[in-house]
């Protein structure tokens, strides 16, 4: 049949005999005539079959027959309705002399009566007064991916996910309208299946959302504004993600699997120095140390480096380099990854269930790097009695994760060695020892990369269980009662080894292991009444009232010791180690109480208010002020319902809403209202000791931290909704902004958690939907969405800057500012003399001395770049030829910079390690106008500071993701007893424009909050070629 | 059945009602069970100990060396006489060219952990007298706590000039969270105040444990009233005259004397023993210390440390001014300018400038890559050298003041010193604290005590202010301090910068 992208087939049919039930045998009239019609599309002028026809305001109707064409009894002046799935309903008045008549209905291009998921509960899409944006599990399949996160990747506008990471899982940022808070998470609140996901720092920067198998996802709705969020009052400020998983089948027995294989391959290299690029470096180097360091080459401190290449390992007896090794090539590898999901569901009407299973090995590009998941899901659902229903799911994950590249970590990594390891030593000598930098006397002695990634080990292993419990009551009429006790235990263990040999890792200590063990547990009991009530026909009510109890412990515990005979044992006998270095164990708990309600009211389907509110308590906060209150109202008005726009040819939706509302954050670690002590380790008499004193000033006035947030937004649908709009304007102040504000240290503290300052966000969302072409074989669509984001720090405690990871943060400013000198290239010979007065020499780095005292100091650092973007967005196109779909997604990001920081060892310093190819453009009499200083030996003096050199430009286009799939007809795969076959080809990440030297510009690779766009040592992301299946039966 | 539903629903809504109830009480409250809070601790003996032992920590951060240089070492590059090979380690370049400013991480180190410390003992001496123990513990503990204060406000106040003075324990409400800066000698009094109390709370002469003993106790003094005697105090004559007195109650008590081998001055065996009066404690691999690789040049291969910093080594300049024969010159007895490689031990390599030895753990340097070496605070050539000098204010050079400095002398294989006038006398001991005592965090304090620095290449001594060091800076009036830390005058507005800064 034709257009199955808009109908199924099977819908078609069930219309068809559904109608044919309700209608034979109710025509009757007085007066009546028969007329006789047809029933058309106006895309394609095809004749349409099981459409109905009904008289407005009886029960009389028929349906078009197999060629479209229908009969009915009818009389002058009555309505006819016509309408059929997919298409826009149409009303013609019968006239006298109408006999025949030709309907054509347009296409509805966007279904708006489709149901969203809000917080504690559903609403039709057309009467939300908020701005919520909804992910359907059909937009994920197209990408499949490790992590919720990922997946979330330029869907909705407002959006903002970095993922900042190319190892297996990625580490996706996740920002919903900027970010809100200063020194707390930014990140949204997760609420799967209705339990709240207790928002947990875990180990190298992953969080718990991390955890869930984005497979098990039957659609995600984002909430932005305070209309949607405030009913989550204490935790909704930055936003709040509800994910929906999938559930059982009503239509009896199901089998579906998934699956996707793909190949990760390294999408660019960085250059850097060959052997021999490396050698001439070195001896350039030499030869300008007597200009740099008189007294040390008096001294005679520097020797010609031509002298040492004896080691006959690494040279000839012409002291030419044996070996030239590009580390990229060694360290990254074709990284296979496969995903396999298998759902068995089942049921009825009344009953249904469900089970999911998941296997996921995912390689990372990085050698030693990998991620494998087992996940395990059951859910079921049923109507036990009229007046009960009862449900539940249980999920389990095992994830074991090997990673290489550790959160702000700027010490010897494998990718640090990636870039640093010297291109004249081998991966191994011919006896299979490592060889490594230090073989190769006066270089800093870090391995060489694989070396590292095989010996320095760290792994995650993480198990979690969320499982939640229902019963929905029904009390009377439109009045529900559910009760949900809900459960989520996660279970870290991080297993750490750097082995014997590791210079700078380990070798120092003969062996470090450690095992750190977190535990977290955290419950959920909630209930809530919901109440609907249409009034009478004009006017209806929806009302929800609900109370909610969560709490959350934690405990963890360390061990480590080193000093070991072999690297064997390696974590797995941490007695084997000599020295007992470290125990530890802490544990931390917090309850929240909260009482939450929302009141819908709808006049005419035309003005649609809600008021939501919820008071929140938390043992976080001092007693005094442990309860707040979060309410917020929004009102909507449907302006295409009005009769003067209601049938309009051209303007199919019309809807201007505005909300305003408080939310708030309270992320804070537990027990910041009290003043704690804090262990103190002394000596005495050669041994450990232990103190207690001062650690934490107690604030028994803490509160919760709030943000104002207005939004007005407009939707507008033309043409049958072919082409859609949606824009939002918002700005949110976040006030009594909670702070680990400094005071003064002559206390004997330096921070306390308060209530002090102020921050913005205002922005701007616009998204497009567009069916640019349609016909029988061909559909062409458009979405393209854009999101733009001005954060600025209103106030902080008196004034005073903050500085944050490589950032400032400053009143006036957005925070993620880098802060650093002006690099204004390199003196001139011709500046010599002014050269001197800053003690430089020509030839050196010059930067601009900002504040005019004669001298580079602190004080001379200024802004130097934003890490977060102004604005960014999607641009995707789909185009489907019958059965063939190929979707092109785009990604764009402009206006931020990214903090190259690995140019401080591969570019500020050379001849101890490797550095970049640019390295070559060094400053020479010759070659004066450069940012690059003159090579020199490290020990004759150099400058190495996060300045404007290192902040490039971080905008890009990159091509997300490229797809080619196709769907088999059913009648093909009939023969093979299935129900769906679908086979895709794509490959993520295809193209990357962008300005940036490094790797990729979406990058962090600091824990810091606001470090975004910090690139030290990144873990480059991989462009990945798939191929993928998904099979139903 | 709709009866049933009625009564189902109302049974629950009551329910619901009732847990409601239920969640306003005790369901909000949580204790910290890995944490004491301030009101529950303070109940027995050990808690005593407990807080006092949390003083003592603050002596080690200012220690912490590595790729970023140390804190201690402002003190040293502040002199003139030292030099690095660690351009990443700008906080020591900008102290060392006499650019410095205020957000120089090193001089931020001193001023947190420092009131840090003295956080503790406020915390210690207001909370350990409600304390019910014994008389003699509770005095001594007290003293240490006492001694501990006095021992940071002085460093403080040498170091920054215009501090605030707290004594008692900080709250979010005590007025004392914002605090004003006070009196130089207001600061003094309350030191001598804390030190007074400590030399009569029982303290034995030596503790090999390494806690405070009555000979710290008194040495402190002792360098506390030298000092007030100099720059900027000048409280007097007759602080010369406690100064001596207190040195010489050190030197008569009989407990110390110098090493005869320099050696000893750097063997973990003799941690708190002998010479060593009072010393940062460290244990290798508990809590090892962190300085070796910052006395060792940069990437020599020279020690089984994978770090090889180069953080911090003396002028050449500062080595050839020592008068001739002066063992302390001589090769690895207080620097070295050669070691055998780690690849090949049996290879010696010359490294070209004088790295220091007083501080080098040869077990670590070889083998261990764990130092248990100690930082001497205080050690008996330092009491000698304070008597020699306040005894040589108050009489002019006596017979015991000339047997004070010849030990000295007589160690480093020099001839002893007679017949010397006052202010011949007095320029000796000044030349021989700067040789004794060098890079072990006293020559600063020294030259602005005095407003004196030795002029290396001419052999004399002159003003502090417009002396030039040997790679050029000149000093400034401003540098007689360091620049007070941004980040305190910021959260803290009743404080403003020193001069110059």
């Amino acid at each position: 049949m034709k257009r199955n992208f808009i109908k199924t087939n099977k819908y078609q049919i069930l219309a068809f005999v559904f109608s044919l039930f309700l209608f034979t045998g109710h025509t009757m009239a007085q007066e009546s005539r028969t007329i006789n019609g047809l029933i058309k599309s106006q895309e394609d002028q095809e004749l349409i079959p099981g459409a109905s026809v009904l008289i407005k305001g009886t029960t009389r109707g028929t349906v078009t027959d197999i060629d479209g064409r229908f009969s009915l009894e009818v009389s002058n002046g009555e309505i006819l309705v016509a309408s059929f799935i997919g298409y826009e309903k149409k009303e013609i008045t019968v006239e006298a002399g109408m006999n025949t008549l030709e309907i054509i209905l347009g296409y509805s291009f966007a279904d708006l009566s489709e149901v969203v998921v809000v917080g504690y509960g559903t609403q039709k899409k057309s009467d939300l007064t908020g701005a919520v944006g909804s992910v359907s599990s059909e937009a994920l399949e197209e990408r499949p991916s490790a992590s919720l996160n990922q997946a979330l990747s330029g869907r909705i506008q407002g959006v903002n996910v970095s993922v900042n990471s190319g190892r297996p899982g990625g580490r996706a940022n996740i920002r919903i309208r900027g970010n809100t808070s200063v020194s707390i998470a930014n990140d949204p609140l997760y609420v799967i299946d209705g339990v709240i996901i207790h928002a947990a720092g875990l180990a190298n920067g992953s969080t718990p959302i991390d955890y869930l198998n984005p497979n098990d996802i039957a659609s995600v709705e984002v909430l932005k504004d305070a209309s949607a969020t405030a009913i989550y009052g204490a935790r909704g400020a930055n936003g709040v993600i509800l994910v929906t998983t999938k559930r059982g089948s009503n239509k009896g027995g199901m089998i579906t699997f998934d699956t996707d294989v793909s190949v990760g391959v390294l999408p660019k290299k960085i250059p850097l120095l060959n052997a021999e690029e490396f050698l001439m470096v070195e001896d350039i180097a030499y030869q300008n140390a007597q200009k740099y360091d008189p007294t040390g080459w008096a001294n005679g401190i520097y020797t010609d480096p031509k002298l040492k290449r004896t080691n006959p390992l690494l040279f000839d007896a012409n002291r030419n380099p044996l070996h030239d090794t590009d580390w990229q090539d060694e360290s990254f590898r074709k990284a296979v990854t496969q995903n396999y999901q298998l759902g068995l569901t089942g049921g009825n009407e009344k009953d249904s269930y469900g089970i999911y299973v998941n296997h996921r090995n995912e390689e990372g590009l990085m050698r030693e790097s990998y991620l494998k998941r087992y996940a395990g899901r059951f859910v079921f659902d049923s109507q036990i009695k009229p007046w009960l229903k009862v449900g539940g799911s249980l999920s389990y994950t095992d994830q074991k994760e090997s990673q290489v590249d550790p959160l702000g970590a700027g010490g010897i990594i494998a990718m640090r060695q990636v870039l640093e390891a010297l291109p004249i030593i081998p991966v191994r000598y011919n006896d299979g020892s490592w060889a490594g930098n230090e073989d190769y006397p006066g270089m800093e002695g870090g391995n060489n990369p694989l070396h590292v990634a095989n010996e320095r080990v760290y792994i995650v292993n993480t198990q979690t269980m969320l499982g939640n419990i229902y019963a929905n009551f029904n009390l009377a009429e439109g009045l529900e009662l559910r009760s949900v006790l809900a459960s989520n235990i996660i279970n870290q263990r991080v297993d750490y080894y750097g082995g014997r040999t590791l210079n700078y890792i380990a070798k120092n200590q003969r062996g470090d292991a450690s095992v750190m063990n977190d535990r977290l547990n955290s419950w959920q009991f909630e209930n809530y009444l919901t109440y609907n009530k249409d009034i009478d026909e004009n006017q209806s009510i929806n009302a929800l009232l609900g109370i909610s109890w969560q709490h959350v412990d934690r405990f963890n515990s360390t061990a480590r010791s080193q000093d070991f005979q072999d690297d064997y044992f390696m974590f797995n006998n941490l007695g084997a180690g000599a020295n007992v270095f470290q125990t530890l164990s802490g544990t931390s708990a917090y309850g929240l109480n909260s009482y939450f309600g929302r009141f819908n009211y709808n006049l005419k389907e035309k003005y649609l208010v809600t008021f939501t509110g919820r008071i929140d308590g938390s043992s976080k906060f001092g007693e005094a002020n442990r309860y707040a209150v979060f309410p917020s109202a929004a009102l909507a008005w449907r302006i295409s319902e009005e009769d003067f726009l209601k049938d309009h040819q051209t303007v199919s939706n019309l809807k201007l809403r505005a909300s305003y509302g408080v939310t708030g954050n309270s992320e804070i670690a537990a027990y910041q209202a009290l003043a704690g002590m804090g262990n103190y380790t002394v000596i005495f008499n050669d041994s450990r000791s232990i103190g207690l004193g001062v650690n934490r000033l107690s604030n028994p006035d803490l509160r919760w931290e709030k943000t104002f947030q207005t939004d007005v937004g407009l939707e507008l649908g033309l043409l049958n909704n072919r082409l859609t709009f949606e824009l939002d304007f918002y700005r949110k102040i976040t006030e009594d902004m909670l702070l680990n504000a400094p005071v003064p240290s002559s206390s004997g503290y330096s921070l306390v958690t308060r209530n002090i300052g102020s921050m913005e966000n205002k922005g701007v969302e616009f998204a497009l939907n567009s069916v640019n072409m349609v016909n029988k074989d061909f559909k062409w669509d458009t979405h393209f969405n854009i999101s733009i984001n001005k954060n600025k720090v209103l106030e902080l405690t008196g004034g005073a800057d903050i500085f944050s990871g490589s950032t400032v943060i400053r009143e006036g400013e957005p925070v993620s500012s880098f802060f650093g000198f002006v690099h204004q290239g390199t003196w001139d010979i011709a500046e010599a003399d002014l050269a001197a007065q800053y003690l430089k020499l020509p030839g050196d780095i010059k930067y601009e001395d900002v504040n005019g005292d004669g001298a580079i100091n602190d004080n001379d650092r200024v802004i130097i770049g934003q890490g977060i973007p102004k604005g960014f967005g999607t641009l995707m196109n789909t185009f489907q030829y019958k059965n063939l779909e190929l979707m092109v997604d785009l990604q764009f990001n402009y206006g931020n910079k990214v903090l190259w920081r690995s140019k401080h060892s591969a570019e500020d310093r050379q001849g101890i390690a490797n550095s970049f190819k640019t390295v070559l453009n060094a400053w020479t009499p010759d070659n004066q106008n450069t940012n690059i200083a003159q090579l020199r030996p490290l020990t004759a003096g150099y400058n190495t500071f996060n300045d404007s050199d290192r902040t490039q430009d971080g905008s890009f286009l990159r091509g997300r993701n490229l797809l080619l799939a196709y769907t088999f007809e059913p009648t093909l795969i009939q023969k093979l007893k299935l129900s769906r076959l679908r086979a895709y080809v794509s490959v993520q990440n295809f193209f990357l424009s962008t300005k940036y030297q490094g790797y990729d510009p979406e990058v962090s690779t600091s824990g810091s909050p606001f470090d975004q766009g910090v690139d030290l040592y990144a873990y480059p992301k991989p462009r990945v070629f798939m191929l993928g299946l998904n099979i139903a039966l | 059945m709709k009866k049933n539903i009625n009564k189902i629903s109302r049974v629950l809504l009551i329910s619901l009602l009732m847990i409601t109830t239920w969640g306003c009480n005790e369901f909000l409250d949580e204790t910290d069970k890995s944490n004491f809070t301030l009101e529950n601790y303070f109940t027995r003996p050990e808690h005593a100990t407990s807080v006092v032992n949390s003083i003592y920590e603050s002596l080690r951060p200012v220690m912490e060396s590595g790729f970023g240089g140390g804190p201690w070492m402002m003190l040293e590059f502040s002199t003139g006489l030292a030099n690095t090979e660690l351009g990443q380690a700008q906080n020591s370049l900008f102290v060392r060219s006499l650019i410095n400013n205020s957000d120089n991480g090193y001089g931020q180190t001193y001023w947190t952990s420092y009131y840090r410390g003295i956080a503790n003992a406020n915390l210690a001496i207001e909370k350990i007298p409600e304390i019910e123990m014994d008389n003699t513990a509770q005095s001594k503990l007290l003293g240490e706590a006492r001694f501990l204060r006095a021992y940071y406000y002085f460093n403080l106040i040498r170091i920054f000039g215009n501090i605030p003075l707290i004594t008692t324990p900080i709250d979010l409400t005590s007025p004392e969270l914002y605090p004003e800066v006070a009196s130089t000698s207001a600061v003094y009094d309350q030191i001598v105040a804390d030190l007074e109390v400590a030399e009569n709370a029982g303290l034995p002469w030596r503790e090999y444990s390494g806690r405070v003993s009555l000979g710290a106790v008194k040495t402190l003094m002792a360098s506390v009233y030298l000092t007030m005697a100099g720059y900027p105090l000048q409280a007097g004559d007759q602080y010369y005259q406690l100064a001596a007195e207190k040195a010489n109650d050190v030197i008569q008590s009989g407990t110390f004397d110098l090493f005869a081998d320099y050696d000893k001055l750097h063997s973990v065996e003799d941690k708190n023993q002998g010479e060593h009066i009072f010393m940062v404690q460290y244990a290798a691999f508990t809590i090892p210390s962190s300085w070796q690789v910052s006395i060792i040049p940069y990437n020599r291969g020279i020690s089984a440390y994978s770090a090889e910093t180069g953080g911090i080594f003396s002028n050449q300049e500062f080595v050839d001014a020592f008068e001739d024969g002066d063992k302390r010159a001589d090769e690895k007895t207080f620097f070295y300018t050669a070691y055998s490689l780690e690849s090949d031990r049996s290879t010696i390599k010359e490294l070209g400038d004088y790295y220091i030895w007083k501080h080098f753990d040869e077990e670590a340097q070889l083998n261990s890559t764990s130092s248990g070496m100690n930082w001497p605070v205080f050690r008996f050539a330092e009491v000698l050298l304070i008597y020699a000098e306040a005894m040589n204010e108050v009489n002019g050079p006596t017979d015991a003041t000339y047997e004070a400095i010849n030990k000295i002398r007589d160690r480093a294989e020099l001839p002893a010193l007679e017949n010397l006038s006052q202010q011949e006398f007095r320029e000796a001991v000044w030349r021989e604290k700067w040789v004794e005592m060098c890079f072990e965090n006293k020559t600063w304090f020294d030259m602005v005590r005095l407003r004196k620095a030795w002029n290396v290449t001419t052999g004399e001594f002159e003003d502090y202010v417009g002396h030039q060091f040997t790679y050029g800076p000149t000093v400034k009036e401003r540098e007689l301090l360091f620049p007070i830390p941004t980040a305190e005058i910021r959260n803290n507005d009743k404080l403003s910068q020193n001069q110059g800064y």
